[in-house]
């Protein structure tokens, strides 16, 4: 008998996942060897809900990833609109058959890694929540979407879209989403709502850039590059460089974004446009990365994440009060009269947005 | 009966629209079943949605009511479904 086996049985229902997870990395096959039984076992996921009942019952902390690493979990939805499904891969394990999970997986990685690396942001909340995503949701599915708690994915009618894992900033723009809902939490309607809309893309698009080591002159500034059917007419969904020009096809029609607010589209559809006019700050932010040039992550990237962050940007912000938050953060931030302050006021000049 | 989807929204905000007319359909009667079901059980406003997802608005017969992923019945599904797949 060795002296950790009276752990087996209590990894069932008390143990937190990153817990087995670092046990079952552990030198020490006696600790490795029964959490890594633990980790494969169906119920885990029944066990991980137990989990996190009985510590939020206790007013203790739910499940966290570790202080430097994500802590992911892929589903499988099988189809089916249940939701989370089936789980498929977690944390630490190695990569399998299906390379719809395997791109959610590093795509959940690699947004991890820019909110952490670049902003020191520990996951979505800040503390260490663990990132869910489920694949294969309902037939032909052509969305992706963030349920509040986690991120959906469809794999595309084959027609208009393809599997929505394609693009990375598809990832990391859900991801975001979750982000936004725990700092600024702007309101999904009308202007708030285009602001939520364009700090997905403006992530989404940083996202893909750190993961390839692209400067801003590199980068294609495209949303969903990859998802678009091979019939398609269009290189994407959006264009950050050139909102507006992302596709023009004869079943999806023309993509409907504005550069600047002399285009401003007023509608109700679509939660008021969020997806419309979320081009006019997609565009702003596009102006201010180019023109400071190098990694768009580090300067305004920084700026924008202090102002999603910062406590000051009302869940009602309009493009003006967004801007003139992002003016501030960049004298705040890089110093009055900067070349960053500039280029931010600059930014926003060149797409009608006043800053007041 | 005139069952018509109007579904906005989703990740690239595309709307699509499609109607179906099921006078004269065979599979009528169980058009009919499906769209009353889906009315009696329908929100008459927009419900909120979440982000990304998509909005339906389902009009049969001039009355209309709303859903929302991800929190469709099986019922709103397979209308929704059917109509934006059979319709024109």
């Amino acid at each position: 008998m060795t002296t950790h086996g009276g752990f087996e049985p209590v990894f069932c229902t008390v143990v937190p996942p990153h817990v087995l997870d670092r046990l079952a990395r552990n030198d020490d096959p006696a600790l490795s060897g029964p959490a890594r039984r633990t980790l494969v076992r169906d119920s885990e996921l029944r066990a991980r809900r137990r989990v996190t009942t009985e510590f939020s019952l206790a007013a203790a902390p739910a499940v966290k990833a570790p202080s430097d690493q994500p802590l992911r979990t892929i589903y499988d939805a099988g189809h089916g609109t249940e939701l989370p499904g089936t789980e498929v891969r977690a944390e630490g394990r190695d990569p399998g058959q299906d390379a719809t999970v395997n791109r959610a997986y590093s795509g959940l990685g690699a947004t991890f890694d820019l909110f952490l690396k670049a902003y020191r942001r520990h996951s979505i909340d800040g503390d260490g929540l663990p990132l869910d995503a489920t694949v294969h949701y309902d037939e032909g599915y052509n969305n992706a979407f963030w349920n509040g708690e986690q991120m959906v994915f469809g794999d595309g009618d084959g027609e208009i879209f393809v599997d929505f894992t394609n693009s990375i900033d598809v990832i990391g723009h859900e991801l975001t989403h979750g982000v936004t809902q725990y700092t600024a939490n702007l309101t999904y309607y009308g202007q708030p709502g285009a602001l939520n809309e364009s700090m997905s893309d403006v992530f989404g698009a940083l996202i893909k850039q750190y993961s390839l080591g692209q400067t801003a002159a590199e980068a294609d500034w495209l949303i969903g590059a990859g998802i678009l059917a091979p019939d398609v007419t269009g290189t994407a969904l959006r264009s950050m460089k050139a909102p507006g020009t992302a596709y023009d096809d004869d079943v999806l029609g023309k993509d409907p974004q504005p550069a600047t607010m002399d285009d401003y589209v007023r509608t109700g559809r679509d939660n008021g446009g969020v997806h419309i006019n979320s081009g006019i700050p997609n565009h702003a932010f596009y102006l201010a990365a180019t023109a400071l040039g190098g990694y768009a992550w580090e300067k305004a990237g920084l700026i924008w994440y202090d102002v999603l962050t910062g406590g000051e940007l009302s869940p009602k912000a309009f493009f003006t009060d967004f801007a003139g938050l992002t003016v501030k953060a960049a004298r705040e931030r890089f110093g009055d009269g900067g070349d960053e302050f500039q280029a931010v006021e600059k930014a926003w000049e060149q797409v009608g947005v006043r800053i007041l | 009966m005139r069952i018509q989807v109007r579904r906005t929204g989703g990740f690239a905000g595309i709307e699509r629209h499609a109607e179906v007319d099921t006078s004269g359909r065979a599979d009528a009667p169980e058009w009919h079943a499906l769209a009353e079901r889906v009315l009696s059980a329908g929100r008459g406003a927009p419900p909120a949605g979440v982000p990304d997802g998509f909005s339906y608005e389902i009009t049969v017969d001039g009355r209309a009511v709303y859903a929302a992923d991800p929190r469709l019945t099986e019922d709103q599904r397979r209308l929704v479904s059917r109509v934006l797949k059979e319709g024109a």
